[in-house]
């Protein structure tokens, strides 16, 4: 007993070098963050002096939100962040769903011309967003798609990522398992939907964080599909704000802060099966 | 035998039907646009109505004598070398230490340090911006800590501004590469550490004898997640510095969207066979790599 | 527990999707650029505090004869927002995103009527009284002597000083009033010596300084459509101007616009601003400084008071809008100068700050008062008497681009490279970019 416990006073004491290094990381890592809180509750002036404390302003910069909001979405804060739960929702769903077949596919079933193609899939990869974007746009207009959900998430929904971490990930999804059920009879899809997607459920969690980060920050490309205001989204509402011939922090800080908001609840929330899912940790 | 062979195909069948989803809308939307962008990269004129090119490679000469190109494209290979290697090494470093069963806190420690990631791109630039300016928070605290006696012009001197756009990117996807790195960890087996400990081999050792070479496969994709990254690199060059000092810090990205919808100039023919060479690029890059780093077979 | 979450987590996703399902059927119906409603214009504009009120009060002033007329405001994010979804729209040929009527900064109409004609209505049946405004505001939106645009703001240049600085240096406000460059730079040092206030300020990131001291010489950055600043001996007389004044600390040359205003306006570094006349709301945000400052026109190269503009933008009917009648009578009866146009430009002006560039507009009461945060000075109806000595100089699509060369070259010349090789390098670099 008493040796145990000296050895693990030995082994922090050990690790101390470590906790300071984590500490100063922490520090780094949070502060921006801290000061994005700080500052929405602050007045512009006070933030533009350097104040790094709460201050009681929160309220009012809530309210200037609120009016910045309808002012320009002709609607309300709430529509806007519906908007884009929505887009980034759909999005999410699609994908991870679209992803997943073709990530099973590509392992499951793999042969020459597979792989084959799956290279050239992730060639997509490295097409730089800038380039396709008119053609696209005109592909979108074309299609009558402007400003609806279906124009903001079509391009985004089969990323070869995606796929990679699906087919990564699906390695380790046992085939005798796959085979028992031919044996009892299912088909192939029901196998997908029955075997395979409750199996890979943390790796479905992983896809779903990350392909919800991805496309709640999206920016360049909803800004010129979505050109009607009602369909605006958070990130296009934040560059509102701090564009103009003055900015106000205060209130910019607070449309940062319900910008963040979401993707740091989804993190926390499904953190657990995020780092389990992202490579693949089958329980 | 018969009856097998008809399975089989069933199965092919089924196969193919699983991708075709994915990959006809990676077709449609990725390669396709990719074609057309290709085709306007040899035409010339508003884009309304263009006209080919004469002769058709012409906006490729182009390229070699333009000489803000070839800035934006040494900056974003500054970028590239000096950033990606800091960030992944620290991502491994902080995956390494919050691997330890023995450390306290590991939970929250790594919630912390992940929680960059959940800033959007616009969000952060903004916050950079202020904690950066001249008057900023960095100015001031460094001055009441005596270690500068005038504000430093972080954003308007070349080599700060760089620096600036380094450590934000450090600072933005540190957190995102190591929850990669800690995943491929948990799934090596603990023993291995504690037979390694046995062996006298110290931290540092195993570091190197051990977890580098078990985490290949995921350094090859992280390595390659961030070259394709940072060569795309675009929000933090316009909303940081807007490319500025006189466009030393300008990506390949930004300076594309200059000439194509940034600044009123709308030249898609030219934008497009810069965009095109940047493809190209990132490709080599990403085959070298994976050539490099091939593990499977 | 953990399957719980994610099954949870799951099934609102699931009723989140189909619930989305429906509401995107449903907006899909009423998306567009325009209104069905035919007494309902809509209108593309940017700034809450600027553009926004200047709209709004025009839309009151015309609903007030035509009680069902309804004005319906899309605020985009900046003057980029409008330029780029025209862009696109003309990319595409597909012009029925825009709105009936769109506001963007001057400078590209030109290249937008030539490139994209049909894009357009020109507004040369409307009943609007041209000669009513500046002849430099109006240069950019005539096209072979067909008008596009309806003025909104007026982008006159102003030069405002701190009185109470200059005075604590020896100087008045008739001292900076038509002097030279020369001497305006022997001021500013001696003015930086006893009382530590710099006298100019510029974002320097779109630096406009050269634009505007070229245009109080009523010279261009451009002939024939062509770049005209090498071996260009009025540029680099303004050039060397600029940069004597970053050397001796008397031009703050700011990294970005919000340190320009934020902090060297703002934040209490200038005795003086020069920019258009839209920069006022900000210089009226230190509040510590009302009733100290006070407007007068530029210096020039060799002496002589010197007049320019910057900025501004104007109102265009796009080719998507199906009510011309209706959107021409209302840009007439309000920004156009029709009876409407007081009342529509005293509102803007009380609301946004936002000044007309309509001579008989600005003859109402409220442009003659003095404004308390100028010492009292009348600085509107000064404001639209400069904007009629604006000088018109060629302009070019390029505008932005040569800004961000001549700014590069600026920056290179302070530290320390050569003046004519740098401003040959400009030069060549505009040309190469514009070349096809």
């Amino acid at each position: 007993m008493t040796k145990t416990k000296k050895n693990s006073s030995a082994i922090q004491r050990r690790l101390i070098p470590s906790y300071i290094f984590l500490i100063i990381v922490c520090f780094i890592s949070v502060f921006p963050i801290y000061w994005m809180l700080t500052a929405a509750t602050n007045t512009s002036y006070d933030v533009s002096q350097g104040r790094i404390v709460f201050g009681g302003y929160a309220l009012e910069n809530f309210k200037a939100l609120l009016k910045a909001a309808s002012d320009s979405s002709k609607a309300s804060l709430a529509r806007v962040m519906w908007n884009s739960f929505l887009y980034a929702g759909l999005q999410t769903i699609i994908s991870i769903f679209i992803c997943s077949l073709a990530g099973y596919g590509f392992e499951l079933y793999h042969d020459k011309n597979k792989d084959r193609l799956f290279g050239v899939l992730l060639l997509a990869m490295m097409i730089p967003g800038v380039a396709t974007l008119i053609p696209l746009f005109t592909m979108m207009s074309r299609l009558h798609l402007l400003s609806t959900a279906a124009a903001f998430f079509l391009p985004g929904i089969a990323t070869p990522f995606m796929i990679m971490m699906f087919r990564q990930n699906s390695r380790n999804f046992p085939t005798d398992i796959m085979e028992a059920a031919r044996l009892d009879g299912l088909s192939e899809f029901a196998i997908f939907f029955r075997m395979y997607m409750p199996v890979m459920r943390s790796t479905y969690a992983a896809a779903a964080v990350i392909c919800f980060m991805n496309a709640w920050n999206a920016y360049m490309w909803p800004r010129a599909v979505m050109t009607d205001n009602r369909a605006m989204t958070m990130q296009m509402l934040v560059a509102n704000l701090s564009n103009g011939y003055t900015v106000d922090y205060g209130l910019l800080m607070m449309g940062v802060l319900f910008c963040s908001i979401p993707t740091m609840l989804i993190f926390f929330i499904l953190q657990k099966q995020f780092a389990e899912g992202i490579t693949g940790a089958v329980k | 035998m018969n009856k097998r062979r008809s399975i089989q195909a069933k199965q092919g069948r089924a196969g193919w039907m699983f991708l075709a989803p994915a990959t006809i809308l990676i077709f449609i939307m990725s390669f396709w646009p990719m074609i057309q962008a290709f085709i306007i990269s040899l035409k010339k004129g508003s884009s309304a109505n263009m006209t080919w090119q004469e002769p058709l490679y012409h906006n490729y000469e182009r390229i070699l004598q333009d000489t803000t190109f070839k800035t934006a494209m040494g900056n974003t290979f500054l970028y590239l070398l000096v950033e990606v290697p800091i960030m992944l090494i620290l991502a491994i470093l902080l995956a390494q230490i919050l691997n330890n069963r023995d450390l306290k806190f590991r939970g929250l420690f790594r919630t912390m340090v992940f929680m960059p990631c959940a800033v959007s791109l616009v969000s952060y630039a903004l916050i950079f911006k202020s904690l950066f300016a001249t008057q900023g928070l960095i100015n001031s605290a460094l001055m009441h800590l005596g270690l500068i006696s005038e504000n430093i012009n972080w954003l308007g001197t070349t080599a700060t501004a760089r620096a600036v756009i380094i450590i934000g990117l450090i600072w933005r996807w540190t957190g995102y590469n190591m929850v990669f790195y800690l995943a491929g960890l948990q799934n090596i087996e603990y023993s291995v550490y504690e037979a390694a400990k046995i062996d006298g081999a110290n931290g540092w050792k195993t570091f190197w004898s051990i977890t580098v070479p078990l985490l290949k496969p995921t350094i090859v994709m992280t390595v390659i997640m961030s070259i394709n990254g940072t060569l795309q690199l675009f929000d933090e060059s316009v909303n940081l510095t807007n490319g500025g000092p006189a466009n030393t810090t300008i990506t390949m990205s930004h300076y594309i969207w200059n000439m194509s919808l940034g600044q009123g100039v709308a030249k898609f023919g030219y934008a497009s066979a810069l965009a095109f060479v940047v493809f190209i690029m990132v490709g080599i890059l990403a085959f070298i790599n994976m050539k490099v780093g091939d593990t499977r077979d | 527990m953990k399957k719980k979450v994610v099954s949870l987590l799951l099934v609102s996703l699931l009723a989140m999707s189909s619930m989305a399902a429906m509401v995107s059927a449903e907006d899909a119906v009423e998306l567009g650029g325009t209104s069905e409603d035919e007494n309902t214009l809509t209108v593309a504009a940017w700034d809450a505090n600027f553009n926004i009120p200047a709209l709004e009060a025009a839309g009151e002033a015309f609903k007030a004869v035509n009680p069902d007329f309804n004005l319906e405001i899309q605020t985009v994010s900046g003057s980029s927002d409008v330029e780029q979804a025209i862009t696109l729209a003309g990319s595409s040929g597909d012009y029925s995103q825009l709105p009936d009527i769109v506001l963007f900064q001057d400078h590209y109409i030109q290249k937008y009527v030539m490139d994209y004609p049909d894009a357009w209505q020109s507004l040369g049946d409307a009943e609007i009284n041209w000669d009513d405004f500046g002849e430099e505001k109006l240069s950019y939106s005539t096209i072979d002597g067909e008008h596009y645009g309806v003025p909104v703001d007026n982008g006159t240049a102003i030069f405002a000083y701190r009185v109470d600085v200059l005075e604590e240096a020896g100087y008045t406000l008739d001292d900076v009033t038509g002097i030279s460059w020369d001497e305006w730079l022997e001021i500013a040092r001696n003015v930086k010596d006893k009382t530590g206030y710099a006298l100019l300020s510029m974002d320097h990131s779109g630096d406009d300084l050269p634009y505007l001291f070229m245009q109080a010489e009523g010279q261009s950055q451009w002939a024939d459509g062509q770049p005209n600043i090498a071996d260009n001996e009025t540029f680099k007389r303004i050039i060397e101007v600029i940069v004597q004044g970053a050397n001796d600390g008397t031009i703050i040359l700011a990294n970005s616009w919000s340190d320009y205003t934020d902090q060297t306006i703002i934040g209490d570094q200038v005795a003086g601003v020069c920019n258009g006349n839209w920069i006022i709301p900000t210089i009226e945000q230190n509040e510590g400084a009302s009733g100290k400052w006070e407007i007068t026109t530029l210096p020039t190269l060799d002496g002589g008071e010197g007049y320019a503009a910057n900025g501004g933008s104007s109102l265009y009917i796009t080719g998507n809008c199906g009510k011309a009648d209706l959107a021409k009578e209302f840009l007439a009866y309000t920004f156009g100068g029709g009876e409407g146009a007081m009342d529509t430009y005293d509102n803007a002006l009380r609301n946004g700050g936002v000044i007309t560039c309509c001579v008989s507009a600005s003859e109402s009461d409220v442009y003659q008062e003095g404004v308390a945060f100028f010492n009292d000075q009348p600085i509107y109806t000064a404001i639209v008497e400069m904007g009629t000595h604006v000088p018109v100089i060629e302009q070019n699509d390029y505008h932005y681009r040569m800004r961000e060369y001549v700014g590069n070259a600026i920056t290179n010349i302070i530290n320390g490279a050569d003046i004519d090789s740098e401003i040959a390098n400009a030069q060549s670099q505009v040309e190469f970019e514009m070349e096809e």
